[in-house]
């Protein structure tokens, strides 16, 4: 019988670069590095990559030499792909155990309480069917906490003879001393920066230091949420997997530009095209929205020349939802703040006071069924429906231009699995 | 009738004007009972931007326009259709093609080893990753790092690729060559022009 409290982390390794491997096979063993938007930092990396020493988050052009000189593989961020591959690994996950918390783009949570199954071969038979499924390969650890699940992972990733599955709750008291030593109080999971930085000013440096503080101690430095973590790392499980996602608070679409923007008509092409993004995930989660931010802002790098960050918040009386109401509200918000003599090199938008879209909600709502409201429904609808067979081909004219501001993505693979015309070609 | 020289309102005394929650005036309407519910959210919400001094935009519909909904509901009559208890899901080629929706992939053709198959350039193939690859099945593998679409021959540990097209060879899988299975080809998706 297994104890009555069991969590696994199932997490993906360098999950992006493993996506590429994925359809370019020959970048096994090679090492590769993942570019943020824009082509700006690194935001991922092979084994391969980081034992060259390349750091995460550091200028693509300061690592530019150390990457040619070792013929490292470099790739724009290649998101509709990550997020394809991401759900394709997370249903699989889900298919071995009834409880799942999908945690990020690649780590899941999963409940294993109460499985009358041999906990690890079940692990082994998710692992190897994840790679047989998708192609990426994942590790897990097991412990009866999150925060030793989590601690666990950590094991089954550094050590090979553990073939990817650990389970924290196995080790002897001894054993599990001398590892929390060798681990870090802010390489815990929910240790933030400020509280590793808290906690190292009374003297507890690794996680074996935590572990044995006193408990009123953890409690008044880092309060209740702090207090959660050092029980789940004795054993105590005090954080529940979370089933429905949390609701959105707000939705964000930026960007760093391709080029800097002076031109008012150029940076309201790229706020067309973002607010349009933006609008869409409302839609897709069936939100509607009373708040709107527009920022635009100068690149602080840039000493030589002016800075200006520009923004503006504008409510609505009433939730709105419908592109043909929100993309020229964030015109109308630009035109407040645009200043010219600017070069500005990002920009975006925010939508925010998120609320379950009217559609759904009472009988009586004001304006539902006003006439232009419908004609303004069933137009978006229409030019939602063009765009999804016809590959974006309405857009606003405000969002018609040079294209100059789209982010660079010089090294971008192919979206093999969400467009007809990149599939890969055998 | 002389103003009388003392009593009544101090000056500026009481709220100042325009200082309540609106920072506007006010008036006082008479509301039929069954609105009162939709119309409170609105006031609030205005209420909340006010005070948080987020710049209010009003829509471009009118504003005093409010339309409400009449309750209709139809009675059935007639004779109901004699299908209702036999209506069936309509065909769906996605639950015909596909079995393993996450192990799935489709991937476009190039060149024609494969034409004995029924393989032709540009053809999509309907790859499922989650089959073993057993001998005679039609797969893509990948040798040495390179894709190919080729039918899989398993004979006494002897391991073939076997092209259809007699112009082709075969590939034979050697010691030192490396060989992965990525997926297997279930399907071909050709289209006319």
């Amino acid at each position: 019988m297994n104890k009555p409290v069991k969590f696994a982390l199932v997490d993906c390794n360098n999950f992006y670069a493993s996506c590429e491997r994925v359809f370019e096979p020959k970048l096994e063993g090679r090492p590769i590095v993942v570019l943020s938007n824009n082509d700006g930092c690194i935001i991922a990396r092979s084994n391969e990559a980081k034992a060259l020493g390349i750091k995460m988050g550091s200028p693509y052009f300061k690592v530019r030499n150390l990457i040619a000189r070792n013929s490292v593989a470099v790739k724009s961020s290649n998101y509709p792909l990550y997020g394809d591959m991401s759900s394709r690994v997370m249903k699989v996950i889900g298919q071995y155990s009834p409880i799942q918390e999908v945690y990020s783009i690649d780590e899941s949570f999963i409940d294993l309480a109460g499985l009358p199954l041999n906990l690890i071969d079940h692990m082994q038979s998710l692992r190897v069917r994840v790679k047989s499924w998708t192609g990426v390969p994942v590790c897990i650890g097991m412990g009866s906490t999150k925060v030793l699940a989590k601690l666990a992972n950590r094991i089954a990733k550094k050590y090979s003879k553990f073939n990817g599955v650990f389970d924290i709750d196995e080790l002897p008291y001894e054993r599990y001393c001398k590892l929390l030593q060798s681990v870090e109080v802010g390489d815990l999971w929910g240790i933030g920066r400020q509280s590793a930085k808290k906690l190292n000013r009374i003297g507890i440096q690794t996680s074996c230091d935590f572990y044995q503080a006193d408990v009123g101690v953890i409690e008044t430095l880092l309060g209740v949420n702090g207090k959660k973590i050092y029980q789940e790392l004795r054993g105590k499980s005090c954080i529940p997997i979370e089933l429905i996602p949390p609701t959105r608070q707000q939705i964000v679409s930026s960007r760093s530009f391709g080029v800097d923007l002076r031109d008012f008509d150029e940076l309201n092409q790229a706020l067309t095209a973002l607010t349009r993004k933006a609008v869409n995930k409302l839609n897709n989660h069936k939100l509607a929205m009373t708040t709107m931010t527009v920022f635009i802002y100068t690149n602080p790098h840039k000493k030589d020349k002016p800075h200006a960050y520009l923004s503006k918040t504008a409510g609505m009386p009433i939730a709105i939802e419908d592109e043909s109401q929100i993309i020229p509200l964030a015109s109308q918000i630009l035109r407040l703040i645009y200043k010219p003599g600017y070069s500005f090199n990002k920009g975006g938008v925010v939508l925010s006071n998120l609320t379950k879209n009217y559609r759904q909600q009472d009988l009586f709502s004001i304006n539902q069924n006003s006439q232009s409201q419908v004609l303004a429904r069933k137009k978006s609808d229409a030019i939602k429906g063009v765009n999804e067979r016809f590959n974006e081909s309405i857009k606003y004219a405000s969002e018609v231009g040079n294209d100059r501001w789209l982010p660079r993505a010089d090294f971008r693979s192919n979206r093999y699995t969400t467009s007809w015309s990149e599939l890969l070609k055998i | 009738m002389n103003t009388p020289s003392h009593g009544g309102a101090r000056k500026g005394a009481g709220r100042k004007k325009n200082s309540g929650s609106f920072k506007e005036e006010t008036k006082v309407i008479r509301v039929p009972i069954s609105l009162v519910n939709s119309l409170i959210p609105t006031i609030e919400v205005y209420k909340s931007q006010v005070k948080s001094k987020v710049e209010v935009f009003l829509t471009k519909d009118n504003p005093t326009e409010l339309s409400i909904p009449i309750f209709t509901s139809r009675v059935q009559a007639g004779f109901p259709s004699p299908a209702d208890d036999h209506l069936e899901d309509a065909l769906d080629l996605n639950t015909h093609l596909i079995h393993h929706k996450e192990a799935t992939f489709f991937v476009k053709a190039q060149g024609d080893s494969m034409l004995g198959a029924g393989i032709q350039q540009g053809d999509i193939l309907i790859v499922d990753k989650s089959l073993s690859a057993k001998s005679g099945k039609i797969v893509i593998a990948v040798v040495d790092g390179e894709f190919t679409v080729k039918r899989l021959h398993k004979y006494k540990g002897n391991i073939t690729l076997k092209a259809e097209n007699p112009d082709f060879e075969d590939i034979k899988i050697g010691g030192t060559d490396e060989l992965i299975i990525w997926g297997v080809v279930t399907s071909v998706i050709h289209q006319y022009e």
